[in-house]
């Protein structure tokens, strides 16, 4: 009995940290890598189990942003990123605020 | 004016990194999350939406789906595998040139050009049009005399139809585009000096045509034949172009001071006409490539997706460019209608003037027509032909219509200071609605039917002030000289107006082709007992007034 009732608290609690961590992320800028190799910057907006990301005030690259090139992105505004295309997800670490998950 | 100014919108390339490096991304510290984000993901319920309160399906809707070929512009398969040229990337590789252009190249970029400027006033983006024209994205650094006048002329000749048809805002988004996307029109080279470079060029090029001009007694050459017709062909289309705007920018002379030499003009353009339409074969043409998306064959110099990343993210859009035949065609309407429009300030009343831009509505004429003629009769200073003031002009079209004692100098009421102020309050009530009117007539014909409609509600309020302001008149009126009346004059007036915009409002639905067969007798019907006999005795009741009118001055 005891048992059980620690397991339910622990996918409780598994549930309420997932979501914690995304809301963490809700508002900041995100840069996401899509499989045709054209990279996404925007703020993160929205998101669900299937991992479409919604992002706003959206930039697209097209090449990978490593080197010292500087390349003019296309204005996109509020955009939305099926999750079977999502490649590679990052945040901005600098505008995590006293943030566990640095 | 001389040295490589860059017309394209600036590009931002944001901070300089903390090294120095100018990446677009040094302002960002990225860190990874992909497995974390994948894996926190399901913790989400199957349909639900992590998101923030100010954030919700409502905005979500108008995302649009990357990957998806109808929504994503920028998707690999919706973009063209040749290289796209810049001004810069196409001089160096040779793909341009900036002097020692041939008169058959010149020619070419002309008429292409004209073709991408009438595409554009038929209601497309300047970025898919005129820009595509790669000269004109930095006209200074051209070396050629003839190229580089052309295409400062160009940009002022943008500039100034922008401002026209921005200014006279008769125009939906069917209509017009007159986003610039930050290009920069020759803003620093005066008008004046537009025109001035191109006549050096007519000027250099009359020369030769002087030079290689059959003369009597003389057999000219196949050689200096053709070199004379191939000149004149340029010529002309040099004249024309600097006529043109010459034309244009004369309508925008204050108190239409400029429409005489807006008529010589015009007719100076028509004159040149046949012969751009017959040395159409002297320029260079495109070649017979196969037409892409949105990557049609083209001539030196025009780059038909150079624009692409400034347009909206929005689905793919293709813009046809007319031929160089249809073009001409299209500025000869043009110009004809702008001969009509010259014709405007010898109308009289207000009345008049409806009537006529009612007819000039009929022949759906284009968008630049329209501005002309709203800004002509009503320019920027909101005087009527730049003189009269609103006020003015209706109250000398109500005294033609039905003359009221109180703005008839010889009634008693005239010059009767709270009379006045009744009047002169109510007239400042008049004019928004009717210069309302007339703009109606300035939009396409589709859009009209709507602001018929909208229109009705302002002359309802209109008249009931009216009749309130003819009540008092009456009274007022009555007491000074018994004989005369003053029911319903300036209700009356307005009534007529009123009717006017009711029965616009029905004959559109059938130019829109809204009604059903069965339901025509309704609107004949309407029409014939009510707005149309009501129609008929307003104007009985005005023009009895009138005779009363006369009869009493004549009798006093």
């Amino acid at each position: 009995m005891a048992g059980e009732v620690v397991e339910k608290k622990d996918t409780d609690k598994d549930a309420s940290e997932g979501k914690k961590k995304l809301s963490s992320w809700l508002n900041k800028s995100m840069k996401v890598k899509m499989t045709d190799g054209r990279t996404l910057i925007g703020v993160f907006l929205c998101t669900d189990r299937e991992r479409n990301v919604i992002l706003g005030g959206c930039e697209e690259y097209l090449k990978p942003l490593e080197g010292n090139e500087k390349e003019e992105p296309r204005i996109l505004g509020l955009a939305m990123i099926p999750g079977h295309h999502i490649v590679s997800i990052s945040i901005d670490k600098s505008q995590l605020q006293d943030s566990e998950f640095q | 004016m001389e040295g490589t100014m860059q017309t394209q919108p600036p590009s931002d390339p944001g901070g300089q990194g903390s090294d120095g490096r100018v990446d677009s991304k040094s302002r960002y510290d990225w860190k990874d999350i992909t497995e974390e984000f994948m894996s926190s993901a399901s913790a989400l319920q199957m349909g639900e939406l992590l998101h923030d309160t100010n954030f919700g399906l409502f905005e979500a809707m108008s995302a649009i789906e990357m990957m998806d070929p109808k929504m994503d512009a920028g998707m690999m398969c919706n973009q063209i595998q040749r290289k796209v040229l810049t001004f810069d990337s196409a001089l160096e590789s040779g793909a341009i040139k900036i002097k020692d252009l041939s008169i058959p190249e010149l020619i070419g970029i002309m008429d292409t050009s004209l073709a991408c400027l009438v595409t554009w006033l038929e209601g497309h983006s300047l970025a898919q049009t005129v820009f595509t024209n790669l000269f004109l994205h930095n006209p200074y650094m051209i070396d050629d005399k003839c190229l580089k006048a052309f295409s400062i002329l160009m940009l002022k000749l943008v500039d100034h139809i922008r401002d026209r048809v921005n200014r006279a805002g008769v125009f939906e988004e069917e209509d017009f585009q007159s986003l610039t996307y930050g290009f920069k029109m020759a803003a620093d080279v005066t008008d004046a000096r537009a025109t001035g470079m191109m006549k050096e060029v007519e000027d250099d090029l009359n020369r030769i045509i002087k030079m290689t001009r059959s003369k009597v007694g003389e057999e000219r050459d196949a050689q200096t034949e053709q070199e004379h017709e191939i000149t004149n062909a340029l010529f002309s289309r040099v004249k024309f172009f600097r006529l043109f705007l010459m034309g244009l920018l004369s309508f925008s002379k204050e108190k239409c001071e400029g429409i005489p030499q807006a008529q010589k003009l015009i007719c100076q353009l028509l004159e040149l006409l046949p012969i751009i339409r017959d040395t159409i074969c002297m320029g260079i043409q495109p070649d017979n490539k196969e037409v892409g998306k949105n990557d049609y064959p083209t001539i030196m110099g025009f780059e038909p997706l150079v624009n692409q990343r400034l347009l909206p993210p929005t689905f793919p859009r293709y813009t046809v460019i007319r031929s160089r035949e249809e073009a001409l065609g299209h500025i000869e309407g043009l110009l004809y209608r702008l001969q009509i429009v010259t014709t405007v300030p010898e109308l009289t009343t207000f009345h008049i003037i409806m009537e006529a831009f009612q007819e000039f509505s009929k022949s759906s004429p284009c968008v630049l027509s329209r501005s002309i003629l709203q800004l002509t009769l009503l320019p920027v200073n909101k005087r009527v032909f730049g003189v009269h003031t609103m006020v003015d002009f209706l109250k000398d079209t109500i005294r033609n219509f039905i003359a009221p004692p109180v703005l008839s100098q010889k009634s008693a009421l005239y010059n009767n200071s709270q009379a006045k102020q009744y009047v002169d309050a109510w007239f400042v009530q008049v004019v928004r609605p009717f210069t309302a009117l007339v703009q109606i007539t300035g939009h396409n014909r589709a859009r009209q039917r709507d602001k018929w409609a909208h229109i009705l509600e302002d002359l309802s309020a209109l008249q009931e002030e009216a009749d309130k302001v003819d009540a008092c008149l009456h009274q007022m009126l009555t007491k000074m000289e018994p004989n005369r009346q003053h029911i319903a004059c300036l209700g009356n007036w307005v009534l007529y107006h009123t009717l006017q915009a009711m029965i616009s409002y029905l004959l559109a639905g059938f130019e829109l082709e809204l009604y059903a067969t069965y339901e025509y007798h309704y609107v004949y019907w309407y029409l014939y007992e009510m707005l149309y006999s009501w129609l008929i005795n307003t104007l009985h009741r005005a023009d009895n007034f009138l005779l009363e009118n006369e009869t009493m001055a004549g009798e006093k």
